[in-house]
């Protein structure tokens, strides 16, 4: 167990004249214990980053620490680390047992009775113990990645390194999955770094999240802090499911203008805002309210498209007048939904819940008000 | 039920065999069907592969039973097992068993370990590279005859590359392929340079088929590069081992043209007498054809001794 620094690392691949930024410049501390959850869309160097801390790829600059110590010129093989792979990577030839004391053979002084007693232990907590001296083959999709999970616990780590573990498995099995490895890693509280392309991952199950786009980072915060209050445009928009609708527009006077409608902001909001700038006005789906078309200052009217029910909610797909045919926005209302495609109606976004981007550069200018909880469609006029 | 009285009345009205259809229809149905319809595609290979291959084994073990020699027709009024039990009887026929079995263990072993050594070397070097060195595989497209000339030259007991090492570290030349004591081995050698490469391309096959994350996962684990090889990675290359030692002790029990190259004549170097050359010679040069064909069934015998294992193999991996 220790605490994961990760300084200003950079990963340049040269080849010949030309070169590739992978990562540029993460910073990230991974307090002992921690479950750092690295996310972002795929090539976002989330992966590499994974593999610098394992000591599979080399740094080009920068600094990574594990419980003090530089360990950018430790091998692989001498960290504390274990991995589990997307791929699992169990070694087929070996039964599960020989899979799981591998490691320990490897690293370790310890007895071959010692060894024994430990996988017996780890095998054992995590239901795998009558699968032991079956080879990997033999397994189903879950149990290879129970068995991989194992594998990993079984070493008692510094930290665990994770590659988009559950991206191999059926969804039902995944959420599972997903709530075993929190409950495991609270009771283990070995420091985490856990990598996953699917937001639904990143935040139920990291302390934090780190979120990475084209090689940068773009926020660092509890799963909560990035999705109410996202540093910039691409955080909003990677972060939250439906993802959040964005407006582009410009300051107006009083008002932000844009192709649709004119959504007038009140002092607080403006804040020291010139008029003339452009931005960009963000409202997540669930923020949205749906009521009858007559408009109003915040209240705009526009078209259902379609009706997704999910049971606990509806996602209606709207349009307003003039926009491009494959353009939308979505809304999400709870319980029976009271709309269908094609109807008329008005939409409202209360301006507690708006967010505001600089729209040159993308950078949050105003977040949502947290204490805002909005009220229940139906109690809309 | 109601479906399954369709389906027979579906049968009995194109069921050829059943009475009431006259002989053109049923020829007409016969001349229809898959299997004459596909027979020019099959069957010339059939017909070509029946009297070539099996009618040869066929006629070489009913010639085995009589007491064919010389230029006289072969008679089959008595068949008996005489030629084998004077083959077992020979004392030529022994050691040319014991030097072949010699053969087979050491070239086989030696070039698989060479191959193994070869491929990891290369497949470490090349494992994150996109190249692979077909040099090493360059021994194999030469001709045997080349190689034995290659060989012969080498060996030369007066002025072969060898024998001026040898000498000029002050020892006595050597006569490598003269000496019944090391003409085998020296033999062993040379087919070796040549058939490690081709070892070594199936173990490299092998090796760059694994992925990638089996060499990171053993390394997280802990393991040495060595350790990783050993451990890990050539342990999961027993398909590829199995094949490539058939090949090789095939090859090795029907090493003739090599042997024959050598001395340009039925006679290998003393010492180096293998199954096929004395076969060759009993057939060809004396005009034993009985007993030729004897050795030949028996080497047939032990050609599929060796493939059976590798047969029970593949069908254990469910490949076959």
């Amino acid at each position: 167990m220790a605490r994961l620094e990760i300084d200003d690392v950079t990963k340049e691949y040269r080849s010949g004249e030309s070169s590739v930024v992978a990562v540029q410049d993460i910073a990230v501390e991974v307090p002992d214990g921690d479950f750092l959850v690295l996310v972002g869309p795929s090539g976002c160097g989330k992966s590499t980053t994974l593999r610098m801390i394992a000591g599979l790829e080399e740094i080009t600059e920068g600094e990574i620490r594990l419980g003090g110590r530089t360990i950018n010129d430790v091998s692989a093989q001498e960290r504390d680390i274990a991995m589990v792979f997307q791929s699992y990577a169990l070694y087929p030839h070996k039964t599960v047992r020989s899979n799981m004391s591998f490691g320990l053979e490897e690293s370790t002084e310890l007895s071959d009775s010692a060894i024994a007693e430990t996988v017996e232990e780890t095998a054992a907590m995590m239901g795998i113990e009558d699968l032991l001296d079956r080879k990997p083959g033999e397994l189903s999709g879950g149990q290879q990645q129970r068995v991989a999970l194992g594998r990993a616990i079984v070493r008692d780590p510094d930290v665990f390194l994770m590659d988009e573990p559950l991206s191999n498995l059926d969804a039902k099995l995944r959420a599972e999955m997903r709530t075993e490895l929190q409950h495991l890693q609270e009771q283990l509280d070995v420091t985490t770094v856990y990598v996953t392309h699917d937001q639904t991952e990143a935040m139920t199950m990291g302390d934090r999240i780190a979120v990475l786009d084209e090689g940068e980072l773009q926020q660092v915060g509890t799963p909560l802090e990035c999705y109410h209050e996202p540093n910039n445009l691409f955080v909003a928009s990677f972060i939250g499911e439906p993802s959040m609708n964005f407006f582009d527009g410009t300051l107006e006077n009083d008002a932000l203008v844009t192709d649709y409608f004119e959504y007038p902001l009140s002092q607080e909001s403006r804040r020291d805002l010139e008029s003339g700038g452009d931005l960009v006005l963000g409202i997540r789906p669930e923020d949205a309210r749906i009521g009858d078309a007559q408009q109003s200052d915040r209240r705009f009217e526009a078209e259902v498209l379609v009706v997704e029910p999910m049971g606990n909610e509806n996602i209606i797909h709207l349009q307003f007048d003039g926009m491009a045919v494959d353009d939308e926005f979505v809304v999400t209302t709870e319980g029976v939904p009271n709309v269908s495609a094609g109807d008329r109606v008005g939409v409202e976004f209360p301006e507690p819940a708006i967010h505001l981007f600089d729209g040159a550069g993308g950078d949050a200018i105003k977040n949502r008000d947290l204490s805002f909880t909005g009220t229940p469609d139906a109690v809309l006029p | 039920m109601t479906t399954h009285d369709t389906t027979e009345t579906t049968e009995s009205a194109v069921d050829p065999s059943e009475e009431g259809i006259d002989w053109q229809t049923k020829l007409r149905y016969f001349l229809n069907s898959d299997f004459v319809r596909s027979s020019p595609y099959w069957g010339i290979p059939f017909i070509i592969m029946g009297i070539a291959v099996y009618g040869g084994i066929g006629y070489n073990l009913a010639i085995s039973f009589t007491d064919y020699a010389g230029i006289a027709r072969p008679s089959f009024s008595s068949l008996d097992l005489e030629m084998y039990r004077r083959a077992l009887a020979d004392e030529s026929f022994r050691a040319a068993a014991f030097q072949n079995f010699v053969l087979l263990v050491g070239f086989t072993s030696i070039s698989l370990g060479l191959g193994l050594f070869l491929a990891v070397l290369l497949d470490y070097g090349i494992r994150y590279k996109e190249t692979i060195q077909t040099i090493y595989l360059l021994p194999m497209a030469l001709s045997f005859v080349v190689t034995a000339q290659l060989w012969l030259w080498m060996y030369s007991p007066g002025n072969g590359v060898l024998n001026i090492f040898v000498t000029a570290l002050g020892f006595d030349s050597i006569d490598w392929l003269g000496d019944p004591r090391i003409a085998l081995a020296a033999v062993i050698f040379a087919l070796v340079w040549q058939f490690s490469g081709y070892a070594m391309v199936v173990f490299l096959a092998g090796l760059q088929s694994l992925p990638d994350d089996q060499f990171e996962a053993a390394k997280v684990d802990g393991a040495s590069t060595t350790k990783t090889y050993v451990r890990i990675i050539v342990p999961q290359l027993k398909q590829a081992s199995v094949g490539a030692a058939v090949v090789l002790m095939l090859f090795a029990l029907k090493a003739f043209d090599f042997l024959y190259a050598i001395t340009g004549n039925y006679r290998p170097p003393n010492g180096t007498d293998i199954l096929a050359t004395l076969m060759v010679r009993e057939a060809f040069q004396y005009g034993q054809w009985a007993y030729g064909a004897a050795i030949a069934t028996m080497l047939l015998l032990l050609s599929l001794a060796v493939i059976a294992p590798y047969l029970i193999f593949q069908h254990r991996q469910g490949s076959l």
